[in-house]
Protein backbone atom coordinates (compact mmCIF):
# COMPACT_ATOMS: atom_id res chain seq x y z
CA UNK A 1 0.00 0.00 0.00
CA UNK A 2 1.22 3.22 -0.90
CA UNK A 3 2.10 5.67 1.96
CA UNK A 4 2.78 9.07 1.17
CA UNK A 5 1.27 9.05 -1.84
CA UNK A 6 -1.76 10.34 -3.98
CA UNK A 7 -0.68 13.84 -4.26
CA UNK A 8 -4.14 14.76 -6.23
CA UNK A 9 -4.75 18.08 -7.44
CA UNK A 10 -8.22 19.07 -6.79
CA UNK A 11 -10.21 21.83 -9.28
CA UNK A 12 -8.70 24.29 -7.38
CA UNK A 13 -4.90 23.30 -6.91
CA UNK A 14 -4.38 22.14 -3.63
CA UNK A 15 -3.08 18.85 -3.22
CA UNK A 16 -4.12 16.17 -0.93
CA UNK A 17 -1.58 13.77 0.60
CA UNK A 18 -2.61 10.52 2.67
CA UNK A 19 -0.47 8.71 5.47
CA UNK A 20 -0.65 5.11 6.11
CA UNK A 21 -0.43 4.53 9.86
CA UNK A 22 -0.07 1.28 11.34
CA UNK A 23 -1.47 0.05 14.83
CA UNK A 24 0.28 -2.13 17.18
CA UNK A 25 -1.79 -5.14 15.95
CA UNK A 26 -1.13 -4.26 12.31
CA UNK A 27 -4.38 -2.61 10.91
CA UNK A 28 -3.47 0.05 8.31
CA UNK A 29 -5.39 3.08 8.47
CA UNK A 30 -5.04 5.38 5.53
CA UNK A 31 -5.98 9.46 6.22
CA UNK A 32 -4.94 12.49 5.33
CA UNK A 33 -1.56 13.95 6.20
CA UNK A 34 -3.37 16.90 7.63
CA UNK A 35 -4.97 15.20 10.21
CA UNK A 36 -2.56 13.14 11.03
CA UNK A 37 -0.22 15.44 11.80
CA UNK A 38 -2.57 17.26 14.41
CA UNK A 39 -0.46 14.39 16.49
CA UNK A 40 2.77 15.97 16.96
CA UNK A 41 4.85 12.60 17.22
CA UNK A 42 3.06 11.64 13.83
CA UNK A 43 4.04 15.37 12.50
CA UNK A 44 7.58 14.59 13.44
CA UNK A 45 7.68 11.62 12.17
CA UNK A 46 6.88 12.66 8.90
CA UNK A 47 9.31 15.84 8.92
CA UNK A 48 11.50 13.63 9.80
CA UNK A 49 10.98 11.39 6.52
CA UNK A 50 9.73 8.11 8.33
CA UNK A 51 6.79 8.16 7.05
CA UNK A 52 7.82 5.94 3.66
CA UNK A 53 5.81 2.35 3.78
CA UNK A 54 3.43 3.89 7.12
CA UNK A 55 4.49 4.62 10.41
CA UNK A 56 4.18 1.95 13.14
CA UNK A 57 2.48 2.91 16.36
CA UNK A 58 3.56 0.10 18.77
CA UNK A 59 1.66 1.73 21.52
CA UNK A 60 -1.63 2.13 20.53
CA UNK A 61 -4.07 -0.71 19.34
CA UNK A 62 -6.44 -0.51 16.07
CA UNK A 63 -9.21 0.75 18.07
CA UNK A 64 -8.26 3.33 19.62
CA UNK A 65 -6.04 4.48 16.98
CA UNK A 66 -9.38 4.33 14.56
CA UNK A 67 -11.13 6.78 17.53
CA UNK A 68 -8.23 8.91 17.31
CA UNK A 69 -7.88 9.62 13.81
CA UNK A 70 -11.57 10.18 13.60
CA UNK A 71 -11.18 12.58 16.07
CA UNK A 72 -8.67 14.25 13.98
CA UNK A 73 -10.39 14.12 10.82
CA UNK A 74 -13.34 15.57 12.19
CA UNK A 75 -11.52 18.23 13.81
CA UNK A 76 -8.89 19.16 10.64
CA UNK A 77 -12.23 19.29 8.25
CA UNK A 78 -13.72 21.93 10.86
CA UNK A 79 -10.55 23.65 10.76
CA UNK A 80 -10.19 23.72 6.69
CA UNK A 81 -14.36 24.83 6.88
CA UNK A 82 -14.04 27.94 8.94
CA UNK A 83 -10.54 29.11 7.56
CA UNK A 84 -13.14 28.45 3.78
CA UNK A 85 -16.00 30.56 5.51
CA UNK A 86 -13.76 33.53 6.71
CA UNK A 87 -12.08 33.41 3.21
CA UNK A 88 -15.82 33.71 1.75
CA UNK A 89 -17.47 36.66 1.38
CA UNK A 90 -20.68 34.57 1.24
CA UNK A 91 -22.66 36.04 4.37
CA UNK A 92 -24.40 32.67 4.37
CA UNK A 93 -20.95 31.31 5.07
CA UNK A 94 -19.89 33.70 8.05
CA UNK A 95 -23.15 32.90 9.54
CA UNK A 96 -23.00 29.40 9.62
CA UNK A 97 -19.66 29.78 11.56
CA UNK A 98 -21.30 29.92 14.97
CA UNK A 99 -23.54 27.02 13.90
CA UNK A 100 -20.32 24.58 12.53
CA UNK A 101 -18.67 25.57 16.24
CA UNK A 102 -21.87 24.16 17.77
CA UNK A 103 -21.79 21.34 15.56
CA UNK A 104 -18.19 20.49 16.95
CA UNK A 105 -18.96 21.08 20.44
CA UNK A 106 -21.57 18.38 19.98
CA UNK A 107 -19.20 15.95 18.70
CA UNK A 108 -16.86 16.01 21.06
CA UNK A 109 -19.31 15.67 23.75
CA UNK A 110 -20.60 12.69 21.84
CA UNK A 111 -17.00 11.42 21.55
CA UNK A 112 -15.88 11.68 24.63
CA UNK A 113 -18.66 9.81 26.23
CA UNK A 114 -17.26 6.45 26.29
CA UNK A 115 -16.88 3.72 29.23
CA UNK A 116 -13.73 4.56 31.39
CA UNK A 117 -11.80 1.70 29.87
CA UNK A 118 -11.87 3.22 26.61
CA UNK A 119 -11.34 7.14 27.88
CA UNK A 120 -8.35 5.48 29.82
CA UNK A 121 -7.23 4.29 26.63
CA UNK A 122 -8.01 7.67 25.13
CA UNK A 123 -6.03 9.52 26.96
CA UNK A 124 -2.69 7.65 27.35
CA UNK A 125 -2.93 7.85 23.12
CA UNK A 126 -3.95 11.40 23.13
CA UNK A 127 -0.88 11.91 25.65
CA UNK A 128 1.54 9.93 23.48
CA UNK A 129 0.41 11.12 20.26
CA UNK A 130 0.71 14.60 21.72
CA UNK A 131 -2.87 15.32 20.44
CA UNK A 132 -3.32 18.97 22.52
CA UNK A 133 -7.58 18.95 21.83
CA UNK A 134 -8.15 15.02 22.35
CA UNK A 135 -5.67 15.07 25.72
CA UNK A 136 -7.53 18.21 27.13
CA UNK A 137 -11.14 16.71 25.58
CA UNK A 138 -10.15 13.58 27.76
CA UNK A 139 -8.81 15.05 31.10
CA UNK A 140 -11.91 17.07 30.98
CA UNK A 141 -13.95 14.40 30.94
CA UNK A 142 -12.14 12.59 33.20
CA UNK A 143 -12.01 16.12 35.52
CA UNK A 144 -15.57 16.42 35.67
CA UNK A 145 -16.51 12.86 36.74
CA UNK A 146 -14.12 14.16 40.20
CA UNK A 147 -15.22 17.33 40.04
CA UNK A 148 -17.47 17.79 44.11
CA UNK A 149 -17.06 13.85 44.68
CA UNK A 150 -15.56 12.97 48.27
CA UNK A 151 -12.21 10.85 48.25
CA UNK A 152 -14.19 7.47 49.18
CA UNK A 153 -16.82 8.32 46.12
CA UNK A 154 -13.69 9.12 43.37
CA UNK A 155 -12.28 5.53 44.56
CA UNK A 156 -15.40 3.83 43.86
CA UNK A 157 -15.75 4.86 40.56
CA UNK A 158 -12.39 4.55 39.32
CA UNK A 159 -12.04 1.54 41.44
CA UNK A 160 -8.86 2.84 43.34
CA UNK A 161 -7.67 1.23 46.25
CA UNK A 162 -6.66 3.12 49.58
CA UNK A 163 -2.97 2.37 50.49
CA UNK A 164 -2.19 4.38 52.88
CA UNK A 165 -1.84 3.61 56.42
CA UNK A 166 -4.35 5.19 59.04
CA UNK A 167 -1.34 7.34 60.36
CA UNK A 168 -0.50 8.80 56.70
CA UNK A 169 -4.13 8.79 55.73
CA UNK A 170 -4.61 11.29 59.23
CA UNK A 171 -1.33 13.33 57.80
CA UNK A 172 -2.63 13.96 54.67
CA UNK A 173 -6.14 14.79 55.69
CA UNK A 174 -4.49 17.41 58.08
CA UNK A 175 -1.90 18.77 55.26
CA UNK A 176 -5.16 19.35 52.42
CA UNK A 177 -7.06 20.77 55.51
CA UNK A 178 -6.73 24.76 54.58
CA UNK A 179 -8.28 23.77 51.10
CA UNK A 180 -12.26 23.21 53.39
CA UNK A 181 -11.56 26.14 55.47
CA UNK B 1 2.94 5.51 38.73
CA UNK B 2 3.74 3.17 35.88
CA UNK B 3 4.13 -0.21 36.05
CA UNK B 4 5.19 -1.00 39.63
CA UNK B 5 3.68 -1.87 42.87
CA UNK B 6 0.95 0.49 42.60
CA UNK B 7 -1.00 -1.28 39.22
CA UNK B 8 -1.03 -4.49 41.28
CA UNK B 9 -2.74 -2.79 44.50
CA UNK B 10 -6.10 -4.07 44.18
CA UNK B 11 -6.10 -6.83 41.46
CA UNK B 12 -6.83 -10.74 41.81
CA UNK B 13 -4.27 -12.99 41.38
CA UNK B 14 -4.94 -14.92 38.01
CA UNK B 15 -6.74 -11.94 36.36
CA UNK B 16 -5.51 -10.07 33.73
CA UNK B 17 -3.77 -6.52 34.51
CA UNK B 18 -6.11 -3.99 33.03
CA UNK B 19 -5.36 -0.37 33.72
CA UNK B 20 -7.63 2.21 34.84
CA UNK B 21 -7.83 5.70 35.45
CA UNK B 22 -6.99 4.77 38.68
CA UNK B 23 -3.37 3.92 37.32
CA UNK B 24 -2.62 7.02 34.91
CA UNK B 25 1.24 7.46 35.16
CA UNK B 26 1.80 10.74 36.83
CA UNK B 27 2.44 12.95 34.23
CA UNK B 28 -1.37 12.13 33.00
CA UNK B 29 -2.66 12.32 36.31
CA UNK B 30 -1.47 15.91 36.53
CA UNK B 31 -2.68 16.31 33.12
CA UNK B 32 -6.25 15.69 34.82
CA UNK B 33 -5.30 17.74 38.05
CA UNK B 34 -5.07 21.00 35.65
CA UNK B 35 -8.38 20.76 35.04
CA UNK B 36 -9.56 21.10 38.85
CA UNK B 37 -9.73 23.74 41.17
CA UNK B 38 -7.97 23.64 44.57
CA UNK B 39 -10.18 22.25 46.60
CA UNK B 40 -10.87 18.99 44.15
CA UNK B 41 -7.05 18.24 43.42
CA UNK B 42 -6.60 18.29 47.47
CA UNK B 43 -9.30 15.56 47.72
CA UNK B 44 -7.58 13.56 45.34
CA UNK B 45 -4.65 13.75 47.19
CA UNK B 46 -6.51 11.80 49.87
CA UNK B 47 -6.90 8.84 47.05
CA UNK B 48 -3.61 7.18 47.11
CA UNK B 49 -0.03 7.43 47.29
CA UNK B 50 0.26 7.76 43.55
CA UNK B 51 -2.44 10.69 43.43
CA UNK B 52 -0.89 12.52 46.61
CA UNK B 53 2.45 12.75 44.21
CA UNK B 54 0.59 13.96 41.36
CA UNK B 55 -1.39 16.43 43.62
CA UNK B 56 1.81 17.79 45.08
CA UNK B 57 2.95 18.49 41.39
CA UNK B 58 4.98 21.83 41.18
CA UNK B 59 3.63 22.36 37.66
CA UNK B 60 -0.12 21.36 38.35
CA UNK B 61 -0.10 24.64 41.33
CA UNK B 62 1.85 27.10 38.94
CA UNK B 63 -0.72 27.41 36.63
CA UNK B 64 -3.41 27.90 39.60
CA UNK B 65 -1.24 31.06 41.23
CA UNK B 66 -1.24 34.11 40.42
CA UNK B 67 1.71 35.38 37.65
CA UNK B 68 2.43 37.68 40.47
CA UNK B 69 2.79 35.31 43.13
CA UNK B 70 6.89 35.57 44.38
CA UNK B 71 5.64 39.51 45.02
CA UNK B 72 2.71 38.52 47.12
CA UNK B 73 4.57 36.41 49.27
CA UNK B 74 6.43 39.27 49.85
CA UNK B 75 4.12 40.63 51.93
CA UNK B 76 4.05 37.11 53.99
CA UNK B 77 5.91 37.91 57.15
CA UNK B 78 8.71 35.24 58.12
CA UNK B 79 9.15 34.01 54.74
CA UNK B 80 12.61 34.88 53.98
CA UNK B 81 14.71 34.42 50.69
CA UNK B 82 15.62 31.30 51.63
CA UNK B 83 12.33 29.64 52.98
CA UNK B 84 10.69 31.56 50.18
CA UNK B 85 12.65 29.44 47.46
CA UNK B 86 12.21 25.67 49.19
CA UNK B 87 8.24 26.38 49.12
CA UNK B 88 6.67 24.06 46.84
CA UNK B 89 4.22 25.83 44.63
CA UNK B 90 1.67 23.92 46.14
CA UNK B 91 2.39 25.36 49.79
CA UNK B 92 3.05 28.40 48.06
CA UNK B 93 -0.93 28.75 47.30
CA UNK B 94 -1.65 27.64 50.60
CA UNK B 95 0.02 30.20 52.62
CA UNK B 96 -1.66 32.53 49.97
CA UNK B 97 -5.08 30.99 50.28
CA UNK B 98 -4.66 32.25 54.50
CA UNK B 99 -5.22 36.32 54.69
CA UNK B 100 -2.10 37.93 54.46
CA UNK B 101 -2.18 40.78 56.39
CA UNK B 102 0.06 44.27 55.86
CA UNK B 103 -0.09 47.74 56.54
CA UNK B 104 0.24 47.05 60.37
CA UNK B 105 -2.38 44.73 60.32
CA UNK B 106 -4.63 47.52 58.70
CA UNK B 107 -5.33 45.60 55.71
CA UNK B 108 -5.10 41.90 54.12
CA UNK B 109 -5.51 40.33 51.04
CA UNK B 110 -6.07 36.32 50.22
CA UNK B 111 -6.22 34.03 47.38
CA UNK B 112 -9.65 32.95 46.51
CA UNK B 113 -9.23 29.00 46.82
CA UNK B 114 -11.37 28.01 44.17
CA UNK B 115 -10.71 30.55 41.57
CA UNK B 116 -7.09 31.44 42.29
CA UNK B 117 -7.96 35.34 42.49
CA UNK B 118 -6.68 37.56 44.87
CA UNK B 119 -8.86 39.90 47.08
CA UNK B 120 -8.11 42.96 49.38
CA UNK B 121 -10.05 43.57 52.25
CA UNK B 122 -8.62 47.78 54.00
CA UNK B 123 -10.08 47.78 57.46
CA UNK B 124 -11.72 51.64 58.99
CA UNK B 125 -8.42 52.37 60.54
CA UNK B 126 -6.91 51.89 56.90
CA UNK B 127 -9.46 54.77 55.61
CA UNK B 128 -8.91 58.36 56.21
CA UNK B 129 -12.26 59.77 57.94
CA UNK B 130 -13.08 63.20 58.79
CA UNK B 131 -13.25 63.71 62.53
CA UNK B 132 -12.72 60.23 63.41
CA UNK B 133 -10.55 61.34 66.39
CA UNK B 134 -13.40 63.51 67.81
CA UNK B 135 -15.38 61.09 69.80
CA UNK B 136 -18.45 63.65 69.38
CA UNK B 137 -18.69 62.01 65.91
CA UNK B 138 -16.93 58.80 65.86
CA UNK B 139 -16.18 55.61 67.85
CA UNK B 140 -14.31 52.40 67.28
CA UNK B 141 -16.86 49.72 67.96
CA UNK B 142 -15.63 46.20 68.68
CA UNK B 143 -17.16 43.48 66.76
CA UNK B 144 -17.26 39.59 65.71
CA UNK B 145 -19.08 40.37 62.48
CA UNK B 146 -16.13 42.44 60.55
CA UNK B 147 -12.84 40.26 59.57
CA UNK B 148 -10.83 43.36 61.61
CA UNK B 149 -12.76 42.57 64.67
CA UNK B 150 -13.66 46.38 65.14
CA UNK B 151 -15.68 49.02 63.22
CA UNK B 152 -15.94 53.01 63.09
CA UNK B 153 -19.57 54.06 64.54
CA UNK B 154 -20.68 57.08 63.70
CA UNK B 155 -22.72 59.00 66.07
CA UNK B 156 -23.36 61.92 64.15
CA UNK B 157 -21.66 64.64 61.98
CA UNK B 158 -22.34 67.00 59.34
CA UNK B 159 -18.90 66.21 57.28
CA UNK B 160 -19.21 62.50 56.22
CA UNK B 161 -16.31 61.62 53.93
CA UNK B 162 -14.44 58.72 54.04
CA UNK B 163 -11.24 58.22 51.98
CA UNK B 164 -8.85 55.43 51.30
CA UNK B 165 -5.73 54.85 48.62
CA UNK B 166 -4.28 51.15 47.57
CA UNK B 167 -0.83 50.99 45.30
CA UNK B 168 -0.57 47.20 44.84
CA UNK B 169 0.44 44.88 41.85
CA UNK B 170 -2.93 43.15 41.55
CA UNK B 171 -3.23 40.10 39.14
CA UNK B 172 -3.87 40.92 35.86
CA UNK B 173 -8.19 40.57 36.10
CA UNK B 174 -11.24 42.98 36.86
CA UNK B 175 -12.24 44.05 40.07
CA UNK B 176 -15.01 45.42 41.59
CA UNK B 177 -14.60 47.69 45.15
CA UNK B 178 -17.05 47.88 48.16
CA UNK B 179 -17.31 50.36 50.84
CA UNK B 180 -18.77 48.05 53.44
CA UNK B 181 -21.66 49.20 55.55
CA UNK B 182 -24.56 48.82 57.98
CA UNK B 183 -26.83 51.01 58.98
CA UNK B 184 -27.89 50.64 62.90
CA UNK B 185 -25.64 48.97 65.74
CA UNK B 186 -25.56 45.24 66.14
CA UNK B 187 -25.16 43.69 69.00
CA UNK B 188 -25.95 40.12 70.33
CA UNK B 189 -28.85 39.57 73.73
CA UNK B 190 -28.83 35.73 74.59
CA UNK B 191 -27.27 34.73 71.65
CA UNK B 192 -29.97 36.54 68.91
CA UNK B 193 -28.58 39.31 66.88
CA UNK B 194 -30.12 42.86 67.68
CA UNK B 195 -30.60 45.61 65.80
CA UNK B 196 -30.14 49.35 66.94
CA UNK B 197 -31.98 52.03 64.54
CA UNK B 198 -31.50 54.98 67.49
CA UNK B 199 -28.86 56.88 65.99
CA UNK B 200 -30.03 56.59 62.15
CA UNK B 201 -30.58 59.86 60.81
CA UNK B 202 -29.88 62.09 57.72
CA UNK B 203 -29.06 59.19 55.49
CA UNK B 204 -33.24 60.19 53.01
CA UNK B 205 -32.09 64.02 52.85
CA UNK B 206 -30.04 64.01 50.26
CA UNK B 207 -27.61 60.37 49.08
CA UNK B 208 -23.82 59.56 49.26
CA UNK B 209 -21.60 60.05 46.63
CA UNK B 210 -18.73 57.51 45.30
CA UNK B 211 -15.65 58.21 43.68
CA UNK B 212 -13.23 56.14 42.46
CA UNK B 213 -10.05 56.75 40.33
CA UNK B 214 -6.89 54.83 39.18
CA UNK B 215 -3.28 55.68 38.44
CA UNK B 216 -4.01 54.40 34.73
CA UNK B 217 -6.98 56.92 33.79
CA UNK B 218 -10.54 54.56 34.84
CA UNK B 219 -12.87 56.34 37.37
CA UNK B 220 -16.18 55.90 38.08
CA UNK B 221 -18.77 58.40 39.78
CA UNK B 222 -21.96 57.30 41.51
CA UNK B 223 -24.75 58.65 44.39
CA UNK B 224 -27.38 56.56 46.08
CA UNK B 225 -29.09 56.88 49.13
CA UNK B 226 -27.98 54.10 52.08
CA UNK B 227 -30.70 52.36 53.18
CA UNK B 228 -31.54 48.52 54.57
CA UNK B 229 -31.07 49.44 58.42
CA UNK B 230 -29.93 45.79 60.14
CA UNK B 231 -27.73 44.57 57.30
CA UNK B 232 -23.99 44.64 56.16
CA UNK B 233 -23.83 45.86 52.50
CA UNK B 234 -21.73 46.17 50.23
CA UNK B 235 -22.09 49.47 48.02
CA UNK B 236 -20.40 49.16 44.80
CA UNK B 237 -17.92 51.86 43.69
CA UNK B 238 -16.53 50.85 40.64
CA UNK B 239 -14.92 48.32 38.63
CA UNK B 240 -11.25 48.59 37.78
CA UNK B 241 -8.94 46.64 35.17
CA UNK B 242 -5.36 45.33 36.20
CA UNK B 243 -3.90 44.63 32.95
CA UNK B 244 -0.55 43.55 33.94
CA UNK B 245 0.47 41.62 36.91
CA UNK B 246 3.87 43.31 37.29
CA UNK B 247 2.93 46.97 37.01
CA UNK B 248 1.42 48.50 40.40
CA UNK B 249 -1.73 50.14 40.12
CA UNK B 250 -3.01 53.12 42.40
CA UNK B 251 -6.71 53.34 43.76
CA UNK B 252 -8.55 56.33 45.18
CA UNK B 253 -12.06 56.02 46.46
CA UNK B 254 -13.96 57.72 48.46
CA UNK B 255 -17.70 58.18 49.59
CA UNK B 256 -18.66 61.52 51.24
CA UNK B 257 -22.35 63.64 52.31
CA UNK B 258 -21.38 66.43 52.71
CA UNK B 259 -23.98 68.89 53.01
CA UNK B 260 -23.85 71.17 55.81
CA UNK B 261 -27.18 71.61 56.24
CA UNK B 262 -27.89 68.28 58.20
CA UNK B 263 -26.16 65.84 60.82
CA UNK B 264 -26.22 61.94 59.53
CA UNK B 265 -25.20 59.28 62.02
CA UNK B 266 -25.99 55.74 62.92
CA UNK B 267 -23.72 54.17 60.93
CA UNK B 268 -21.13 51.17 60.39
CA UNK B 269 -18.26 51.96 58.67
CA UNK B 270 -16.52 48.41 58.38
CA UNK B 271 -14.26 48.05 55.76
CA UNK B 272 -13.48 48.44 51.87
CA UNK B 273 -13.14 45.66 49.89
CA UNK B 274 -11.57 44.75 46.84
CA UNK B 275 -13.45 41.75 44.80
CA UNK B 276 -12.61 39.37 41.42
CA UNK B 277 -15.59 40.98 39.25
CA UNK B 278 -18.45 38.81 39.67
CA UNK B 279 -18.00 37.69 43.22
CA UNK B 280 -20.40 38.85 45.70
CA UNK B 281 -20.30 37.06 48.67
CA UNK B 282 -23.07 39.47 50.59
CA UNK B 283 -25.78 41.73 48.95
CA UNK B 284 -24.62 44.33 47.05
CA UNK B 285 -26.17 47.80 46.22
CA UNK B 286 -25.33 49.54 42.89
CA UNK B 287 -25.47 53.57 43.17
CA UNK B 288 -26.74 55.60 40.23
CA UNK B 289 -24.63 57.09 37.60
Amino acid sequence: MASAGESGDGADGKGVTTITIISSDNEAFEVLEAAASMSLTIRHLIEDGCADGGIPLPNVTAGILAKVLEYCSKHVAAVAASSEAGSSSNAADAAAAPEKEEDLASFDKAFIDVEQDTLYDLLMAANYLEVKGLLDLACQKVADMIKGKTPDAIRQTFKIKNDFSPEQEEKIREENQWAFE
Amino acid sequence: MGAGASDLAGMELGKVARAGLGELPDLCAAEVLLHLDAPDICRLARLNLAFRGAAAADFVWEAKLPKNYSYLLGFVAGAEEGERSDMGKKDIYARLAKPVPFDDGKREFWLEKSTGSISMALSSKALVITGIDDRRYWVQMPTTESRFHSVAFLQQIWWFEVVGEVDFCFPAGTYSLYFRLHLGKSSTRFGRRICSSERIHGWDRKPVRFQFSTSDGQHALSQCYLDEPGSWILYHVGDFVASNSEQPIKLKFSLAQIDCTHTKGGLCVDSVLIYPKGFEPERVIRAQK
